[in-house]
Parts: structure tokens; sequence; C-alpha cells
């Protein structure tokens, strides 16, 4: 079988071009997937790519769907993913939930679109939610937000080593604009710069006797007692704590002599960068943070840049989703927080910077 | 050659407005630029005005949108009122003049100057009049549909558009962009060469069309 990619080459295409060929360059076996805009395409060029390399695909007849075969793939030892978002997102939740009390590993990548309901099949981050908080039980999950397509790339490869090597469900959270939009980046082989692909394995249907040639499989998501329950969730609890300082991941820029800081995360992190930049330029004393994980949160991270800057605006495309996570982060700390707050619209820099100039009263 | 630009191009759908903002956005790339293109993908795919946004640059590219546009093209009347919030005053708008029936400038109290203007959340209203924009750096007319119905064919009207922003952005060479059509048009060059030439002849057409613009004014 061929090769995905053998040598790093620069190349120029859509978001969702990229995660299908990140997901090949992790080496997925198999997609399972329903239809929705804006992530259709990474379907698409899943079902164009997948024979040329032995891998596979299968449409179901939803999202509940998509979601439960996936852990079909997972148990029978395939590298299985899906993608999915709004209301796609809505049903997924579903099998998420079934993953984390199955402790299965299962990668998902959601292309936000406008809420709620059908609502636009363009552009929001309306679902940090649904993505970060949205299963019955504790939402025991890792998401990764990007912001770039090298980042969809790098980020696509490492959602499988890390749903894999911790066993929870990993999210890629992308949006429209990255989905749709078409910018450079580098794919490599993550092989080639010594990432090891953590192999993934059959959960069910092994050989021998359980007991005997090897350790019995026990997968429950059903318990008939309180107490039970609570030991298991507890556990979980317990690993999601110990590995959250390995997973979360951040951006931090001139947050040390700031007056104020610019929090956004994913695509809305461009303008805010660039807002930065500009301010910088004129002499405001501007910082940036953005969380790369939106789950687990980089609490840490936040409360020691809120120690030398208590001052915050959150940016978001969505009606303060993200600052609902960066207030429970801050808590019992003393903190001033401005917004900007756009559901289901675009954010650019010249507004954040008109923002900052009109309303924040900072003296440059 | 200055090494950003920010694009907007707008027309009706089935015009080819993503078409030629996604080979503009390929030549840069080629030139080893930072290129990103966005379509603005709504509902426009059934029948509204289709808008796709560029930027060209030699760092790092911030938002896929952006306010204010250094090249603004409408390809329609609607487009017109549609871009209408991304043109300032260092923007080079053009559009086709021999599609667009400009309504003559009426005193500035009839044209509705509405927040969504400053806000760039244009609303479409029926029978709107077409008046161009006048806060802006220059207004360029290039009469593409004439220009390929006269000389060459009407479908590649598109690609004498390409030309003209091509040659008011300056941001790609001709080289590039020549590559760029190349790797999008090249499979059905090699079945009948003779569209390379009439894709190349109106690309030229276009340049030289805001070439000529440029210099008498």
């Amino acid at each position: 079988m061929e090769r995905a990619i053998k040598e790093e080459k620069r190349v120029f295409m859509t978001g969702n071009e990229v995660v299908a060929w990140g997901a090949l360059a992790a080496e997925a076996d198999i997609m399972y997937g329903y239809p929705i805009t804006p992530q259709n395409e990474i379907m698409h060029y899943w079902t164009r790519l997948a024979p040329k390399h032995g891998k596979k695909f299968l449409q179901t007849e939803d999202e509940l769907s998509a979601g439960f075969t996936t852990i079909g793939g997972v148990l029978a030892g395939r590298r299985a993913f899906t993608a999915t978002a709004g209301p796609g997102n809505v049903l997924l939740q579903e099998p998420v939930t079934m993953a984390e009390m199955m402790r299965l590993p299962m990668v998902v990548c959601i292309q936000q679109r406008g809420g709620p309901s059908t609502a636009t099949v363009i552009y929001s981050q309306q679902e940090v939610n649904l993505t970060t908080y949205g299963g019955n039980g504790e939402s025991l999950r890792i998401v990764y937000s990007t912001a770039n397509h090298q980042e969809l790339y790098d980020y696509t490869i490492k959602s499988f080593n890390v749903a894999w090597r911790y066993r929870f469900p990993t999210f890629i959270l992308g949006d429209g604009y990255q989905a749709k939009m078409r910018e450079p980046l580098v794919m490599y082989n993550p092989r080639e710069k010594g990432v090891e692909m953590v192999p993934p394995e059959s959960f069910v249907g092994n050989k021998g006797s359980f007991g005997i040639d090897r350790e019995p499989v026990h997968l429950r998501n059903a318990f008939s007692m309180e107490e039970e329950l609570y030991e298991v969730v507890m556990e979980h609890i317990d690993d999601y704590n110990r590995i959250t300082p390995q997973i979360v991941e951040y951006v931090s820029l001139g947050c040390e002599d700031a007056d104020l800081v610019i929090v956004s995360h994913g695509i809305v992190s461009r303008a805010a960068v660039a807002a930065q930049e500009m301010l910088r330029r004129e002499g405001y004393r501007i910082g940036y943070f953005r969380p790369i994980t939106l789950r687990p949160f980089p609490v840490k991270a936040l409360r020691k840049v809120c120690k030398s800057t208590p001052r915050f605006l959150v940016v978001e495309s969505a009606y303060g989703q993200l600052a609902r996570l960066v207030k429970d982060a801050l808590f019992g700390l003393e903190a001033k927080m401005d917004e900007i707050f756009m559901p289901g619209l675009g954010i650019t820099s010249e507004k954040i910077v008109g923002h900052v100039k009109k309303k924040s009263e900072l003296k440059v | 050659m200055k090494k950003i630009a920010k694009i907007v191009i707008a027309g009706e759908g089935g015009q080819g407005v993503q078409s030629i903002a996604d080979i503009l956005a390929e030549a840069g790339n080629e030139e080893g630029l930072e290129a990103l293109y966005i379509p603005n993908f709504g509902i426009e795919q059934r029948g509204g005005v289709s808008v796709a946004f560029v930027q060209i640059a030699d760092n790092l590219i911030g938002s896929p949108k952006f306010e204010k546009g250094d090249v603004v093209v409408a390809l329609s009347d609607r487009a017109v009122n549609r871009v209408k919030c991304h043109v300032g005053m260092n923007t080079t708008f053009i559009y086709d003049n021999s599609l667009i029936e400009v309504t003559e400038a009426q005193p500035t109290e009839d044209i509705e100057k509405s927040e969504n203007e400053e806000e760039c959340m244009p609303v479409e209203k029926k029978d709107q009049p077409v008046v161009l924009p006048e806060r802006v750096g220059k207004v360029i007319a290039v009469p593409a549909t004439a220009i390929a119905k006269k000389d060459l064919h009407p479908r590649v009207f598109n690609v004498v558009i390409l030309g003209a922003v091509v040659e008011a952005a300056r941001v790609v060479s001709d080289k590039s962009i020549k590559n760029a059509i190349e790797n999008k048009l090249g499979k059905k060059f090699d079945k009948n060469p003779e569209l390379r030439e009439l894709n190349f002849k109106a690309l030229q057409m276009g340049i030289d069309a805001v070439k000529e613009a440029l210099v008498r004014s």
C-alpha cells in the first residue's frame, strides 16, 4: 500500500482537506460519518484518499450512529474517527459519553457552524459549551481549539495519540472558516519527525481464555448501584486530573507588563494576535492569552497572568462561552473583564483595536 | 511590489468570482507568500451575492475576513452595495461598467448611511440605486463583459477581471498567476490548447485595461 505522506511538503488547501490528510498521516483506519456543512469535505476527501491507502469509510444514517459505529471500530482495534458540526455535534454527545464511560479512545473533528438549531452553515464558536461540557456525566474529554491549517494538521495527528494513550474522547475543535478557507501548511509524516503513533488494540474478540491466557476485558456503561458508579467515575476523574498538566496547552504573549490581556481561542486568536501587535506598535501595553486546550483548561497559567494583569478582554464568536471557562478558571481572584461577544459572526483585528481604543480608557 | 494585499471580489453566483479568488490566492502561495482565500459561502450558493476574500502577505495573516480591502471588485448591481462597507480611503474599487449601470450620485441625504455600513453587515434591499462608493482611493471601470464578448469569449470575462485585480493589487507576478491558472485549468488546456491562449489573452486584457486607466488618472 502506498505510504500516504513520504516527505515534508508545503501544500495549499482547505481545512477540511487538511483534516482528512492529517487523519491519513496519523494512520487512521476508518472514518464513520454523516454529512453536515461545513465539515462535508472531510468525508469527501477521506473517501477519495481512503481506497488508495487501504482505508475505509462508512456513511451512517445520522451522527448518533456515526458516533456509535466509531466506537465499534475502536473496539475492533481500528483507529477510527468521525467529524461533524452543529446539530450533528448535539447528536454525537451520546456516543461520546459512552466512550468516556468505557474509557475508550475516540477522535472527533468539529467544524463549528452557527447555532442554535440549523442556524447558519457558515461559522461560529458557539459549540464550545457542547464540545467541552456537552455530555451527561462529567464530560471528561480533551478539546483542542485550532487557529490555522498547520495546527489543524498537527492536532489531528496529536489527537489520535492522546486519545489512544489516555483513553479519553478527544476533539479537534475547528470552525466553518477553518473548514472552508485555503492557506498554506507543511504536511509531514509524523514517524519521520520521531513521533511514534500509539498502536490501537482490539478491546473485544481477543484470542485465548480470559483469566488464563489474558486479562478479562470489562467494558461497562451501566451500573445498578450508586456507590459502584461513584467509585468508577471518581477513578476516571482522578486519571483526568493526573494527566491534565501533561495535556494543557496555551499561548501567552506579552502578558508580563500588560495593562490589559486579550483572551480568545481558535480562529479569533488570529485577529487577537494581530490586534495586540497593532496596539503594541502604538504604545498600548496589551497582552494576549489563548487556551489551545479548552478542556482541560489552562487554569494555572491564566491565574498566573491574572496576578500580574487582573484585567481581561474576552473576544469570541459566541455569547460568553469562552468567557464562562475563563471566569471559572479565575474564581476567587479579583479581575475586571470586558468582552466582545459576536455569536456566529467573524471578528476582525480592526474590531478589537477599535474596541480597545474606544472603550478601555487605556493610556499609551 | 508591496507584499500585502487584501482583496474582496463580489458578484452573482456563476460569474466565477470564487474561481478567480482561488487562483489569485494560489498565485500568492506559488510565490512562497502567505495566502488565504475564504469564500462567503452562505445562502449565495443558491443565488445571492457571492463574495470572496483573499489576503496575500509576507507574514502570518490574521483573521480570514477583514473590514477594508486594498482592492474591492463588484461585478453586479447588488454586489456594489454589498461590498461598499469594505471600501476605504486607500481602496482601489473596480467594477464592470459594461454590466453595472450606475445611478448618478444623488444628494447625500438620499443615500442611507446606516450603521450597518460601518459594521460591515450590509442588508440587501430591492431596487436600491447603484451608487459607487464615495470615500474611496480610486475607482476603475473595466468593461470586462464587453471586452470578453467582443474580442474573446463571454466565458472568460472573469479572467479579464482577474487580470485587472492582479494589476491593481500588484502583489503577485504575471508568471505566478499564469502558473496558478495552469494548475487550475491545465487539464482543460491540454484537451483544448486554444483555451490556454484565450485565458492568457483575457488575463492580459484585464491587466492592460487597469494600466491604461491608471495612466489616464
